[in-house]
């Protein structure tokens, strides 16, 4: 299905740019004559295979729902969506909103939160794995 | 699953990704993402984004975390020179470098002193302030840490994320009351949190987990809040997990307790008028649970759902096992 949005889009495109020059080139030879029915029905279709197009190749919409979208959010976790920074780090699609109040890993656990960051501890918890991995 | 993504870090970095994430310094470090030219042509020919400077700062506490200080002070330098010494989140920035590499309880204090230095000068330098409640906290300090972070939630009353530290430094002290404030606060700003409820549905649980009996208001509450995370987030394996948990001690509870109680907010009840729900209304909520439960682990373990922690489907799984009906 990825390939239909493109090709429509393509094809409508082409119609629509055989349409006008076809206009264009009409009045420019007859400019008294009224314009032939068969430009306006390209032109008209075109514009149907475009929209068709773009509706098609658009991405998946996102839930209405909080909950379903929120579920979404905790099934799915964080996918790269394709792009990349400068520096080679994926851009993850979206996540979950509130993960910065740090509740979600439940009492003591988890990363906490940015601001109280706790260095000295997880540093520590660092260095113990390290030393459990050498023995 | 976590993965080691500098730009939006796992929200649970265990040793092994903060490894992988610190292993990414000398490829960062090796460009440098402002220009070096002169100035005109330096806004022209720059290189920087807004992300390169999210990437610098996750990095910078990567490295602090592995014990990687060179990396660390050369990302510091580089942000130095980029917003200037006297910018907010660099002070800040350079005093968790301090913290970190402070090798004693005494270094530590001596970094606790010149946060109150900044402060006589700056005082409404908040992230400063949340630093020095964080040093109280790693110096075991915990009463004081709250008095600090008391007067923080005075002066800046919608501070979400001191409300939500302030409730877990509590429960930490076995205050549940206080806790389950602080979780009330975040909750009136951000109504929509579900892990917030699940926060708040915890400690209710708690508070009276270690009574016997357990207060049965309590327990509704909690409930109530399980509830409410189920409604905002139909596939959070917490939320189930609660409400698997908190029926089943529910069940056996209701079902002894005498009938007048079971009517929905009985007059003779405690002084707070929670609804005791009724037998039926948690069997059927017991029953979905463990059907969304089981569905969640089932998933999961086929790697068809790649977003929950491992850990928690462990956990899920042998709750469900200790419930002795499970189909997989």
């Amino acid at each position: 299905m990825s390939f239909l949005g493109p090709i429509l889009n393509t094809l409508g495109a082409l119609f629509l740019t055989h349409a006008v020059y076809s206009a264009h080139e009409h009045t420019t030879a007859f400019s008294s004559s009224p314009l032939p029915t068969d430009i306006t029905l390209e032109l008209l279709f075109s514009i149907v295979l475009l929209s068709t197009g773009i509706v098609i190749s658009a991405q998946p919409l996102r839930p209405i729902e909080t909950a379903k979208w929120a579920g979404q959010l905790s099934r799915e976790g964080r996918k790269p969506d394709g792009q990349y920074t400068r520096e080679g780090e994926a851009v993850l699609s979206e996540g979950d909103p509130y993960a910065f109040l740090g509740l979600d890993g439940g009492l003591g656990k988890g990363e906490g939160r940015k601001g109280f960051w706790d260095a000295r501890g997880k540093r520590k918890e660092y260095e113990e794995w390290v030393r459990g991995k050498g023995e | 699953m976590s993965q080691a993504n500098l730009l939006s870090p796992p929200t649970q970095i265990n040793p092994p990704t903060a490894l992988a994430l610190s292993q990414k310094a000398p490829l960062i470090l090796s460009h440098s993402p402002t220009s070096s030219l002169p100035w005109p042509l330096s806004l022209l020919f720059s290189r920087e984004t807004p992300e390169s400077w999210t990437i610098h700062e996750n990095l910078f506490y990567s490295a602090l975390r592995t014990g990687d200080e060179t990396s660390a002070r050369a990302i510091l330098e580089r942000l130095k020179a980029r917003f200037g010494e006297q910018n907010e989140r660099i002070i800040t920035l350079v005093g968790v470098f301090n913290e970190a590499t402070a090798k004693s309880n005494a270094e530590l204090e001596k970094v606790f002193e010149e946060y109150e230095q900044i402060l006589r000068e700056d005082p409404t330098n908040m992230s400063v302030r949340k630093r020095r409640v964080a040093v109280l906290k790693s110096l075991g300090r915990t009463q004081d840490a709250i008095t600090a972070l008391t007067v923080l939630l005075q002066n800046s009353p919608t501070d979400v994320e001191a409300w939500a530290e302030a409730s877990e430094l509590y429960a930490t002290q076995g205050a549940w009351g206080q806790a389950i404030y602080c979780a009330e606060e975040v909750l009136l700003m951000m109504p929509n949190a579900w892990s917030a409820h699940a926060h708040i549905a915890t400690l209710h649980y708690l508070s009276t987990v270690s009574n016997n009996p357990p207060s049965l208001s309590s327990l509704a509450l909690a409930l109530k809040h399980f509830c409410r995370v189920v409604e905002l987030n139909d596939s959070y394996l917490r939320g189930y997990y609660g409400l698997k948990l908190l029926t089943t001690k529910l069940i056996p509870l209701l079902s002894d307790a005498p009938q007048s109680s079971n009517k929905r907010g009985g007059n003779a009840q405690d002084d707070d008028d929670v609804p005791i729900p009724k037998l039926a209304t948690v069997e059927k909520l017991e029953e979905l649970a463990t059907n969304k439960l089981g569905e969640i682990v089932r998933n999961a373990s086929a790697r068809k759902w790649m977003g929950y922690d491992e850990a928690e489907v462990i956990a899920a799984r042998e709750l469900l096992d200790r419930g002795g009906r499970i189909e997989r």
